[in-house]
């Protein structure tokens, strides 16, 4: 590894950690837009961030050092995948990002989380956790099929990077009906993951249907700044990885400063676009009763099944 | 290359007519169900339109343009219409779950998968992957008439089942004469018709138009 290299792939790292409450911010206001609000400023989450950091953190009497620890490991776990996924370039700081370490540290992240849920002893807590352990279960087979088919479709082994780069080079050949039916079940995995609209509201704290934020109810001041912050990055790596492995087309493959400034743009340029639809979604489609996500999700895991069986057989 | 394109098309638009078809699976209220069947639609004419382009058969734009006529535009309005007289929106009831239904539909596509890989290893076409397409798409459509219970639901299933036919034969045979496609298309809007009156029939005599109920109908 050069240094250049080295610089080329921590920048990227560290924009996908800085950009990934401006995402969040340009979905709420990409929503706000299409319901005829004004909406706040897109720098909105960076403001409430650095308040949340300054306060202190007040705990239940009856947490132990785990409810302390959860944010730690839950920020630990979504740094080392900004590391191994591929953003504007398709080389990674760690190079070994391999996809089931990728899918895993995934559901590290969503363990530990129903951990701190459970831990915190609200009733909320325990409810939000379950529910989310039922989701986990029907996303976690979805997600990973539908990855692998892409690593099948390119035939370069495992790993993040490598199956990126391999896709970028087979051209417009690699727009098969797998690389389609993968997409479209990885984009239903991306919604339920980051507890979006047709799974869970992330903005509204009713307790009939929060999943996602009666987990973190129970956290205050840096600890919930952490979790806020891991769960944005979450939702920017899982786009981020929408665009290099599903869409990767102008994506650099080589160190040339001027291919570099083109694939970030072109990068940023495809965040844009899945913020716009991230929020053309939720505008649309309404949020599920508890017990139908399973048919969705089940269509999800149909789809990329679907998607590996015509690799083998088209 | 050019060839790869195309057929690298013709497979993305099948692959998403199929998609329609998994997802009228799980689809229980009635409206968008019509809408799915439109759009299903929308991209048949599309495999039709790429078909005549590429192989430079006239008489499959016509197919093209009739698909988009009935089956985009009048057949859902036809449909729309018998749905607002007899008042009936949403499938209360599936005779399996959806969740068992759509796993049926995988094992249906892996099925014709399997049933036509010595027809697909015989054609040297480039459209030869819409073969097991349009036969998982047939045993789709079959599947939704068995588990649905209303009269209306069951007739989507059969137009998704046809459109299944149509990509076989677009695909096989780049198309069939144009008088046996148009004599096709009659027989279907002539069947619509008749499920038409019928439904109401059956929701004037019952209340309803839960098709389990014509089980009673004795002499």
């Amino acid at each position: 590894m050069t240094p250049m290299e080295i610089i080329v792939e921590l920048g990227q790292a560290l924009l996908l950690i800085i950009i990934s409450p401006l995402m969040y911010g340009i979905v709420s206001k990409f929503k706000a837009l299409m319901q005829r609000r004004v909406g706040s400023s897109i720098f909105q989450p960076y403001r409430d961030l650095r308040k949340l950091f300054s306060r202190n953190e007040v705990t239940s009497r009856d947490c132990s050092w785990l409810f302390r620890g959860i944010p730690y490991v839950c920020m630990a776990s979504m740094i080392i995948l900004a590391l191994v996924v591929p953003f504007f370039f398709t080389g990674v700081l760690a190079p070994f990002g391999d996809l089931i370490t990728v899918v895993y540290i995934f559901t590290l992240y969503r363990f530990s989380m129903v951990l701190g849920g459970l831990e915190g002893g609200s009733t909320f807590g325990g409810m939000g956790s379950s529910r989310e352990m039922m989701m986990s279960v029907l996303i976690e087979p979805a997600l990973l099929l539908s990855i692998a088919t892409i690593a099948v479709m390119s035939g370069a082994g495992t790993d993040m990077d490598s199956i990126s780069e391999a896709i970028v080079k087979m051209g417009v050949a690699a727009l098969s009906p797998a690389l389609v039916l993968a997409a479209a079940s990885f984009l239903i995995t991306l919604l339920a993951e980051n507890a979006r609209i047709p799974f869970d509201n992330p903005t509204t704290h009713l307790e009939l249907t929060m999943v996602h934020e009666a987990m973190i109810l129970e956290y205050s001041g840096r600890g919930l700044a952490m979790m806020e912050l891991s769960s944005m990055m979450r939702l920017t790596i899982f786009m981020a990885m929408m665009g290099s492995l599903f869409l990767p087309w102008g994506i650099a493959y080589d160190l040339e400063p001027a291919s570099l400034l083109l694939s970030l743009a072109i990068s940023l340029v495809k965040m844009l676009f899945m913020a716009f639809v991230l929020a053309l979604a939720e505008s649309i489609l309404c949020k599920t009763r508890l017990f139908k996500t399973p048919n969705l999700l089940t269509v999800s895991f149909m789809l990329s099944l679907l998607a590996m069986i015509s690799l083998y057989i088209l | 290359m050019d060839s790869v394109i195309i057929g690298n098309l013709i497979d993305l638009c099948a692959v998403l007519m199929l998609l329609t078809s998994v997802m009228a699976v799980a689809t229980t209220r009635m409206r968008p169900l019509i809408q799915l069947f439109s759009l299903q639609s929308i991209f048949l004419a599309l495999v039709a339109f790429i078909i005549a382009w590429s192989s430079g058969s006239h008489h499959i734009y016509i197919m093209c343009v009739l698909t988009i006529v009935l089956k985009v535009i009048a057949m859902p309005k036809m449909l729309t219409y018998i749905m607002s007289r007899i008042h009936v929106d949403r499938e209360v009831e599936l005779s399996i779950g959806i969740v068992g239904s759509l796993l049926l539909a995988g094992l249906m596509i892996i099925l014709s998968y399997y049933i036509t890989e010595p027809l697909i290893s015989s054609v040297e076409t480039v459209e030869r992957n819409c073969i097991a397409l349009s036969c998982s798409m047939l045993l789709i459509g079959l599947l939704m008439m068995c588990t649905r219970r209303k009269a209306i639901t069951e007739t989507v299933g059969l137009l998704m089942m046809e459109n299944g036919l149509f990509l076989g034969a677009l695909a096989l045979s780049h198309g069939m004469p144009l008088i046996v496609e148009l004599s096709a298309f009659f027989d279907v809007m002539v069947a619509i018709i008749i499920i038409g009156i019928f439904a109401y029939r059956i929701n004037k005599s019952f209340n309803s138009v839960e098709t389990s109920f014509l089980r009673r109908v004795k002499e």
